[in-house]
């Protein structure tokens, strides 16, 4: 999957600008607050209709612009495609080959991106809806029915929690069953993606790190017993969901189910959050888009483009070389921001395309 | 918004509550029907006659001018019954010409978010049929969504210890549909309703 070109309207502090890259290393470079991950952003706001960095329209747009437009012109098995999104105050419209998406699966998928930024380690310390959210964003990434799936749960869980708080028990028990049968879906789903980056997960951190450390992780689930949470994890929660009853109803919310589970990230049998450096925990998150970049395309036989920001303020100089080596064995898009091009090792030159950004516009 | 007329500012503001119809469309609306006077008057008069005339059935609860309606009264199989969200469902069926048994609408499904209970349906209506003890089967056709599954599952529990049969419509590739532009969901529902030739 390739990013041809990109045409940037009214977005951050960013100038119009239409920009073609190359097909291997785009580094974006200039001084801080300059653009540079403002060009980045717009790129993840293609593929993903989000901001990395949680930020709403007002933001978005451009100071004293009524909306902001991006457009972009994706190749993919040979295939160029026009997407494009249009972001007003109220809301964000996207086109693909100029007409309407109205479904967001529909949307998913035309440009798979994965960001690796200085906001993700938070994924480490920070609270479990974190962890969540990335791991449920991988695996839409790579199987579209799981947005419904997703969807589908949080709406059950949404109408189970307004009866409780009501205090309301008829028809109760049709939610819990729909909740337990919707959510066992959707652990099974998470736990199988976790088992097949797990190995990958491994690899890529012992390509980054360079030493013998081994990097895990597993689902961690607030049900009890972690032999049956596979074979029959919709009648456990059911169980569980039965047993909080209390517990329920004195809170007026549900204590148990998916929405409440949490990843852990492990490096030589340890929690990665306690136990390891700044620069181990930021290798691990490294390690782990990788991975899913791998699961990405091993599915679908091409890989996503991957957004490295700021890079090399993330990891130290023996840790990026080490990350720049394995990249360029990989055929896959990346772009880069950093604050000077000598931090971003260049082997092969004629594989960079670099652009400097200075106080929004882009100079080839 | 518009100074020059409080009667065409109230206009918009009705025009407003209709679904689907925002500030450009009711604009639209409006200075299309201040164009021709005519239509005005038989518009005005048509929404008055289906507000004066129109009701619902107070067996099924469709929409009718006669009550008890014609599905009702009419010469049907009284042995099936048809459980429905909305009147528009019930149509939306009796288009198909598939379905010879009575209807029953529930107006609407269970959404706690929505404030809307089993109090707010026409369950209570829905057993008093059922006692009269004619019917054999219920089939369940409240919409493929959260809600209208949560209403299935709930009417499930309530009329199968009445000894009824109870069907749910089944769900999955639409006909004439070409299955590489099926969506991935539809196509697991597809799988997991398969049947046996
Ligand atoms: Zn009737």
């Amino acid at each position: 999957m390739i990013l041809n070109k990109i045409y940037i309207h009214s977005f951050r502090n960013l100038e119009e600008t239409e920009i073609s890259f190359g097909s291997r290393f785009n580094v974006f470079y200039g001084k801080n607050a300059q653009g540079k991950t403002n060009l980045l952003e717009s790129i993840f706001l293609l593929g993903t209709m989000k901001s990395f960095r949680m930020a709403r329209n007002g933001d978005l747009i451009k100071w004293g612009a009524d909306y902001g437009l991006l457009k972009g012109w994706v190749e993919k098995e040979n295939v160029t495609r026009e997407i494009s999104l249009l972001l007003e105050k109220q809301g964000r419209k996207a086109k693909i080959d100029q007409k309407q998406v109205t479904k967001l699966a529909d949307f998913f998928g035309s440009l798979n991106v994965v960001v690796f930024s200085p906001e993700e380690i938070a994924m480490v310390r920070g609270m479990p809806d974190a962890r969540r959210r990335y791991l449920d964003r991988a695996i839409f990434s790579g199987d579209a029915s799981y947005l419904r799936l997703y969807q589908e749960y949080y709406k059950i869980l949404k109408n189970r929690n307004t009866l409780l708080k009501n205090g309301d028990t008829n028809g109760l028990d049709v939610w819990s069953d729909k909740l337990a049968e919707t959510g066992a879906r959707l652990i099974t789903k998470r736990i199988a993606y976790l088992s097949e980056i797990k190995g990958l997960l491994g690899d890529f951190y012992s390509n980054i790190a360079g030493n013998g450390e081994e990097a895990g992780v597993i689902y961690h689930s607030h049900l009890p017993d972690k032999e049956r949470l596979l074979a029959d994890s919709g009648a456990l929660l059911r169980e569980a969901l039965t047993k909080s009853a209390a517990e329920e109803r004195r809170r007026g919310v549900t204590v148990v189910g998916p929405h409440r589970d949490d990843l852990e990230f492990l490096l030589n049998g340890k929690v990665l959050k306690h136990h390891a450096s700044q620069g181990q925990q930021r290798s691990y998150i490294l390690a782990l888009k990788m991975a899913e970049i791998e699961y990405i395309r091993q599915r679908f036989d091409y890989p996503p483009v991957l957004l490295l920001d700021d890079m090399t303020s993330e990891l130290d100089r023996e840790r990026s070389r080490n990350l720049m080596e394995f990249l360029e064995t990989k055929q896959m898009q990346v772009f880069i921001t950093t604050t000077s091009l000598n931090n971003v090792m260049l082997k092969d030159a004629e594989n960079y395309c670099t652009f400097s950004i200075e106080s929004g516009k882009v100079l080839n | 918004m518009l100074y020059i007329s409080k009667s065409l500012t109230k206009l918009l503001g009705e025009l407003k509550k209709l679904p689907g119809v925002g500030e450009k469309t009711a604009l639209r609306l409006a200075f299309h029907l201040l164009k021709s006077p005519a239509n005005v008057n038989a518009l005005a008069e048509s929404l008055l006659e289906v507000n004066n005339k129109v009701r619902f059935c107070s067996l099924c609860f469709g929409i009718t001018e006669d009550d008890p309606c014609a599905i009702c009264t009419g010469d049907r199989d009284e042995s099936i019954i048809c459980l429905v969200e909305e009147p528009q469902d019930m149509l939306a069926i009796e288009r198909s010409q598939s379905f010879k048994g009575h209807y029953h609408v529930l107006q609407g499904a269970l959404s706690p978010l929505n404030g809307i209970t089993p109090a707010n349906l026409t369950i209570a209506e829905l057993l008093r049929r059922f006692a009269q003890g004619n019917i054999r089967e219920a089939v369940l056709a409240t919409n493929f969504t959260v809600e209208g599954e949560a209403t299935a599952l709930y009417l499930t529990r309530l009329i199968k210890p009445l000894g009824i049969r109870v069907t749910r419509l089944a769900h999955g590739i639409p006909t004439g549909q070409d299955l590489e532009y099926v969506d991935a969901a539809t196509m697991q529902r597809a799988l997991e309703g398969r049947s046996e030739l």
